[in-house]
């Protein structure tokens, strides 16, 4: 009895208690492994183990507004306060992607995988892969065609089972794969390009930069490869909102797919009022597992849109400042799930390949004016040297003669004797076959692997833009891509003519240094004959075609501007799909929360919430049970809210099927209050698995010279008593008022406390998967509490 | 005397005797002249004449005319008995003129007057018995080349002077062989040299031949097989010579025989799954599959010769190569780039690209033929746009300087993707403009690329006749010397087949299907295979036994699983659906998922037809599905067929209007069952 009363008194294990160098402000844990990133207030990014080694730090240089993990724990992504997302490898904390996407902070990010791992496995029909197996008897013909077929009752059957256990509907199973896609079946599809190519060419590197100032492209390329393969296993989508209140998705944290402005959301009630939101700024995004629904917290005014009326709008009457919660329908995602990730899987690495080109473009560009640079600053000499002699020949000619064998002139003598000399022109002459032969290997190793894997890419992209009834849908442009196609390959074409007037080029300049050489040594009447041979009518190609004209710089030019038209088409081939998907999504329902003083909006640290979703079994009818995703969220109700009640948490949850479950009449949008115990004041809160809220409390008699008390609190939320809330007509009121007779007083007592001897400052982390919590104190401490254990005792106890 | 009036051979017809006739006189003139030494030309010139000569004789074979140019060197011959080289390209003008026993006596001539190193010679005749067709002769020749060399070799003699043989590599799919020999004043050429250029030539001509042929000669003959092992098969043995042959050009810095090498290898890789040569045990890798990537590195590794080619001195442009194309370059209108639409206003940049490139012709042919082994393994693997784009940057990089039979190919290719994408009228349209720019070469890819492209159409239209006389056609363009044009060959049977199997001829479309594929068996074409096994299983749908047919559909996926044939594969998966579509509308679902599994490949690579049976399978699918309603979702049917009537209008096919039509009804039934 002792030791229950001891584990009473302390539920959960500490860790550690270990100091901290600065302030942190934003902490989570990654989903897989037993780290927790960490963001300072100085925006620097730490990555700590599970017993405090620090693995890194990454200071990106500007300030962090928010963070969350890739769903398979192998990324991080960052909010930037100018609306930047940049992805980090968890490795190293290199950057390996960076994309503005928002005009403001982005203050919130979601980023969740597709509940349902969707197969992107080559397809094996054979378990054998033996070619000469198939037709050598007749038996084994038999054989295969059986094993063929049990392959794909397999493969059917798998599909079923999973539908089942995300769905489990029986409409659904009894309508076998058509979920899928309205009337299609689950098809898989395989990228077939590391079939065929070796890896994809990377961005070259600068030349004669040391490797730590090309920044995050050296030596971790292979986990930097890897990083951004994995990424295109699963498919996942990265949600982010920002303070301007617009969202942004994009597949892989990558590819982008949707925009939304929650401004424009317009959601109707019953009696046809239509409202809006005005002013709004996100706070938390949260997807649910299937992907299917979006739950978004802002806060903003709640207006009435009256369209017909114009004048009236100044009449609004209830304009809702507050906080708001809306479902934004995004089942888009979950029901085009496969054509979006095959889309995305190829349009992304075309992009990728296409900024392996720009670059390549840009150093080819600076390598070859470098060294042209240098040849006429060497050169240029001549032709003064020519007017100072007084002469009315140009270089060219004065080369000629040479060539032809006449009596040197003087300029062209002191020209190759005295200002130029063997030194110099070996010099040039080293330089400008180096440039040339650098620009060569780019274009071998990086231009052309990259311009034909884009042109295979794109006609894989064709195909699937052909297949109209799957992939009209979710806007892949026939026209579009095929036009994309067309330039993706006269890019390849560019580029095999670009090499060949670059080599051209580039062996007469080396030839046309020879023989300026052979000549040098003969004019200082030196043995000749140890210099290599070159040909005397290349000579006058070049002194025609290349001694004062650069056609590679022309050319390298024209193909950059074409290779941008090129990009460009590219991208407006890929801007369909996201706009057309922006179009589905849309506002389902909006639950208007607390009322914010609108003197404290200004204020705005983001109030405490948590939004998260639990698989919850209910009993609908008498035989069958149902299995659903239930979402909570969880939030601390500012003091000046309500007058009728302080210190108070709200829990909601049934929102996001709130529409559909009063058709179906099984779960209805239910809220609960919670007060705090007097002396305390909730600091953070964090939904926890099985629909149980970690609150951190703060002690609010604090002396002053004392480090003050906090306590930690889990409360098991499906137990408490959540009273269902009437779905009104009208959105233009506080619906937490009808809560305001049936608030749950916590009791100190009554629930799973420990105690914890510091004053605490948000943000908690908690971290479902791995059932531990990171608690930070005000004095640069944290303590990590195991949440586990005390889990399996309480189980146990029952 | 205006050089730039010399041979302007790019233009053909009546104009082609007078140019030349008037360039004659050039000649006579320096000839006259020699002694006044007003117009003296000196031996670089010549040379480069005869260099120029000798690229042109190799890139228009046979239509370059023949006895025109005969009389040029006879008198050549005369004023200057001296130049050797004149024997050499008299004997290239009658090698490319099929004239053996000329060819054989100027050959001989050559290196009898020359004292050209025996080996050497012995390269030559052995890449003319090649050229000729008699692979055993070659062989044997070619052998005896290996020995000579690795005597001499082995006993330190040096020659300094030289000849010198390259074995150039003509484009795709089963393009010849041609061996050409560049004369060049070279002293630097080591025997080293030509033993590693002869065993090249002995791997591409076993590569050629096929490894059935290869069987017998090679049990024959002595060195240097026997060093290889005998346990190993043909195609290892193959394998070995080629890796061989690679390593000694590398480390003999022969640039151009590196990339040749890899070409070799490349085209080796295409069709062959790599085992390894000793596998037992349980960790033996089992993957029997030719791996593509490797295709992939080999034919980059080929293209590096671009930036190599100046390192090896040997290929150094020589004096006089350049003297009358350049200087006719500068004459030129501005721009001519073949194929190029966006010409712009004719900067000098674009001057500058047109005038004929500094790099050496042989180099460009190698790299132009990697981009026709690219187009060809494109097809092969199932990419429409890369097979088009990389048939088109040939055509429009390589145009001048590779031989008319592979600016051929390139051109058939690209007719036949206009026939497959757009349809005949504009594949004809394309075909036209082939034809007036390859007028005189007759026997060609062109003329072979209007046999199929007629047969394709009469095929569909129905003229099953027609198609059948036009199939006969095309059969006899092949040789008919067995283990020779084997691609025309199998090509010609399959459409035999096709077209008996559309007259409804089923046990006569077996028969022919089955002789097929004895051959393929016997020669090894394991590809093909596939498409044999293939029109298996449509014979059996068609006949109405799709029970018989399943298995033959499933043995054509698993051969192009393991060649990665990944069209083909849509096609048979295509098949396959279709077969198990009509063993009843239980399977209706089934086929659908095998359909849709298939149709990203169908609807990017696929040609017209495919797509549209494609489509149309996918509508029978639904609508034989009892669980699927018409009126709910008549969208779902009436896309995909309206689409491939789209695609069948395009196509002429009279399966359209027979089709079509019946679909209607099909569905109207469908509606009033309802």
């Amino acid at each position: 009895m002792e030791t229950d009363e001891a584990q009473r008194v302390l539920p959960f294990q500490l860790q550690f208690d270990k100091p901290l160098a600065s302030h942190i402000k934003l902490a989570e844990w990654n989903p897989e492994k037993d780290l927790l990133a960490m963001v300072t207030e100085d925006s620097k990014i730490l990555l700590h183990r599970f017993n405090w080694q620090r693995l890194w730090t990454v200071s990106p240089g500007r300030c962090i507004t928010s963070l969350c993990w890739r769903p398979d724990g192998k990324a991080i992504a960052v909010g930037l306060e100018d609306g930047t997302t940049s992805l980090h490898d968890v490795e190293n904390g290199k950057l390996f992607r960076s994309t503005k996407s928002h005009a403001a902070a982005v203050v919130c990010l979601s980023w969740e995988h597709d509940g349902q791992q969707t197969e992107l496995v080559e397809e094996d029909l054979f378990t054998s892969n033996d070619p000469f197996f198939g037709f050598l008897a007749a038996p084994g013909l038999a054989f295969t065609a059986d094993c063929h077929i049990i392959s794909v009752y397999g493969f059917l059957n798998k599909t079923c089972k999973k539908n089942r256990n995300n769905f489990l509907n029986p409409e659904i199973l009894s309508c076998g794969l058509k979920i899928q896609d309205g009337h299609g079946t689950v098809s898989t599809y395989e990228d077939r390009t590391s079939r065929f190519f070796p890896p994809p060419p990377r961005v070259p590197r600068m030349p004669g930069l040391v490797p730590g100032d090309t920044g995050f492209m050296d030596d971790g390329e292979d986990s930097f490869r890897e990083l951004s393969d994995s990424s295109n296993r699963r498919f996942n989508i990265l949600c982010s909102g920002d303070k301007d209140g617009i969202i942004c998705f994009s597949i892989f944290g990558i590819f982008p797919i949707g925009k939304v402005d929650i401004h424009k959301f317009a959601v109707c009630t019953d009696n046809s009022l239509t409202y809006g939101l005005r002013n709004a700024s996100i706070s938390k995004v949260a997807f649910s597992k299937d992907l299917c629904h979006l739950i978004v917290m802002c806060s903003g005014e709640l207006v009435e849109n009256r369209v017909l009326e114009p004048s009236d709008r100044k009449m609004c009457r209830h304009d809702l400042l507050g906080s708001h919660c809306l479902t934004v329908n995004t089942s888009i995602f979950c029901t085009r799930k496969n054509e979006l990730h095959q889309v995305a899987l190829q349009a992304s690495s075309i992009e990728d390949l296409i900024e392996v080109i720009r670059t390549s473009q840009s150093i080819m560009c600076k390598q070859w004016s470098d060294a042209m640079h240098a040849f006429h600053e060497k050169f240029d000499s001549l032709s003064t040297l020519i007017i100072d002699h007084g002469m009315d020949t140009t270089p060219q000619e004065e080369f000629l003669i040479l060539l032809g064998g006449a009596r040197t002139s003087p300029p062209v003598h002191q020209f190759l004797v005295s200002s130029l000399g063997e030194a110099g022109l070996k010099r040039v002459a080293k330089l400008v076959s180096a440039a040339g032969k650098e620009i060569q290997l780019i274009v071998l190793d990086h231009l052309q692997p990259a311009a034909e894997m884009i042109g295979f890419r794109m006609g894989e992209l064709r195909g699937l833009s052909k297949w109209r009834s799957r992939f009209q849908g979710i806007g892949l442009d026939e026209k579009l891509i095929d036009n994309a196609t067309e330039k993706s390959g006269m890019l390849l074409i560019q580029v095999e003519r670009f090499m060949k007037v670059l080599s051209s080029a580039v062996q007469q300049f080396s030839n046309f240094f020879n023989w300026l050489l052979k000549s040098v040594k003969l004019l200082m009447s030196e043995p000749s004959d140890q210099l290599l041979p070159f040909s005397s009518e290349l000579v006058v190609v070049f002194l025609k075609f290349l001694y004062d004209q650069d056609p590679i710089r022309e050319l390298l030019e024209f193909s950059e501007a074409d290779q941008c038209i090129a990009a460009g088409i590219v991208k407006e081939a890929f801007e369909m799909p996201f706009t057309t998907i922006s179009k589905k999504i849309y506002c389902k329902n909006l639950l208007p929360l607390f009322p914010i003083a609108s003197s404290a909006k200004s204020r705005s640290p983001i109030d405490p919430a948590s939004i998260s979703y639990y698989k919850e079994a209910s009993l609908v009818g008498p035989t069958i049970q149902m299995c659903q995703q239930i979402d909570y969220v969880a939030f601390r109700i500012p003091d000046d809210s309500f007058s009728k009640f302080a210190n108070c948490i709200g829990i909601v949850r049934g929102f996001m099927h709130q529409v559909d479950s009063l058709k179906k009449g099984y779960t209805t949008l239910e809220a609960v209050l919670l007060c705090v115990p007097d002396g305390y004041h909730c600091v953070d809160l964090s939904l926890y698995k099985e629909s149980q809220i970690v609150l951190l409390l703060n002690e609010t008699s604090t002396t002053s010279e004392s480090s003050g008390n906090a306590c930690m609190m889990i409360v098991q939320g499906n137990d408490l008593p959540f009273v269902s809330l009437a779905r009104s007509t009208s959105l233009s009121c506080w619906k937490l008022h009808e809560l305001k007779d049936s608030v749950v007083y916590l009791q100190m007592e009554n629930e799973k406390v420990r105690g914890i001897p510091h004053t605490v400052v948000a943000p908690l982390a908690v971290s479902a998967s791995r059932g531990v919590a990171c608690v930070l104190a005000a004095r640069k401490r944290a303590l990590v509490y195991i949440l586990e254990e005390d889990e399996d005792e309480i189980s146990d106890a029952e | 005397i205006d050089v730039s009036g010399g041979p302007k051979l790019k233009q053909y017809g009546k104009h082609r005797e007078s140019c030349l006739f008037a360039n004659l006189p050039n000649y006579t003139l320096r000839g006259a002249d020699a002694s006044g030494g007003v117009f003296l030309r000196t031996d670089w010139q010549i040379q480069g004449y005869s260099l120029e000569q000798a690229d042109v004789i190799e890139k228009h074979a046979s239509s370059f005319p023949l006895n025109a140019f005969e009389s040029i060197l006879k008198q050549l011959q005369k004023l200057a008995p001296e130049l050797h080289t004149v024997h050499f390209l008299r004997y290239l003008n009658s090698l490319y003129h099929d004239n053996y026993s000329a060819a054989l006596e100027n050959l001989h001539r050559y290196f009898d007057y020359s004292s050209g190193r025996y080996e050497i010679a012995l390269l030559c005749l052995g890449m003319m018995h090649f050229h000729f067709g008699h692979p055993k002769q070659a062989l044997e020749v070619l052998t005896e080349a290996v020995q000579v060399s690795q005597q001499v070799l082995f006993g330190g003699r040096w020659w300094v002077e030289g000849d010198r043989c390259f074995v150039r590599d003509g484009g795709g799919g089963g393009a010849v062989v041609r061996s050409s020999s560049e004369l060049l004043n070279n002293n630097t050429q080591s025997d080293d040299n030509c033993l590693a250029y002869t065993l090249t030539a002995i791997s591409n001509l076993l590569s050629e031949i096929g490894a059935l042929n290869a069987t017998g000669i090679l049990r024959s003959s002595y060195s240097p097989f026997s060093s290889i092992g005998t346990s190993l098969s043909v195609q290892q043995q193959l394998f070995i010579l080629l890796t061989r042959s690679l390593k000694r050009a590398e480390s003999l810095k022969l640039k151009r025989l590196v990339a040749s090498n890899h070409l070799a290898i490349a085209k080796f890789d295409l069709t062959h799954v790599q085992r390894p040569l000793l596998s037992f045990g349980p960790k033996a890798s089992m993957k029997l599959r030719t791996l593509p990537p490797n295709v992939c590195k080999e034919l980059r590794l080929c293209s590096h010769l671009i930036t190599e080619f100046g390192t090896e001195s040997s290929i150094m442009t020589t004096e006089g190569a350049l003297s009358t194309s350049w200087l006719k370059n500068l004459k030129k209108p501005r721009g001519s780039l073949v194929l190029s639409q966006e010409n712009v206003s004719g900067s000098d940049t674009f001057y500058f690209c047109a005038q004929q490139s500094s790099i050496p012709g042989s180099v460009q042919q190698l790299l132009g033929s990697s981009y026709l082994v690219r187009a060809t393994s494109w097809e092969m693997y199932g990419s429409a746009t890369l097979a088009r784009i990389n048939a088109l940057a040939f055509a429009t990089c390589y145009a001048d300087t590779s031989s008319s039979a592979d600016l051929a190919l390139a051109y058939a290719k690209l007719i036949q993707h206009l026939a497959l994408s757009k349809g005949y009228k504009e594949a004809f349209a394309g075909l036209k403009i082939a034809e007036e720019k390859f007028l005189s070469v007759s026997k060609s890819r062109i003329q072979l690329v209007k046999l199929q492209l007629l047969h394709q159409r009469a095929f569909h239209r129905g003229h099953l006749k027609l198609a059948q006389r036009l199939c006969d056609e095309l059969g006899t363009l092949a040789s008919l010397a067995t283990g020779v044009d084997m691609e025309l060959k199998t090509e010609a049977s399959i459409r035999h087949a096709r077209t008996l199997l559309a007259a409804n001829q089923f046990s006569q479309a077996a028969l022919v299907a089955h002789s097929l594929f004895c051959m393929c068996y016997k020669f090894n074409l394991q590809v093909e295979n596939a498409t044999v096994l293939l029109l298996f299983a449509e014979i059996h749908k068609r006949s109405g036994n799709a029970v018989l047919g399943i298995p033959y559909a499933l043995a054509s996926l698993s051969f192009c699983q393991s060649f990665n044939l990944d069209l083909l594969k849509a096609s048979a998966t295509l098949t396959l659906a279709e077969l198990w579509l009509s063993l009843g509308s239980s399977h209706a679902k089934r086929a659908l998922y095998l359909l849709h599994g298939a149709f990203p490949m169908i609807f990017g690579h696929g040609g017209l037809e495919l797509r549209a049976r494609a489509n149309i399978a996918e509508a029978k699918c639904y609508l034989s599905d009892p669980s699927f309603s018409v009126l709910e979702d008549s969208e779902v049917v009436l896309e995909p067929l309206r689409q491939a009537s789209e695609e069948l209008e395009v196509l002429e096919s009279l399966d359209f209007r027979s089709q079509k039509p019946s679909f209607q009804l099909y569905m109207l039934d469908f509606c009033k069952d309802l």
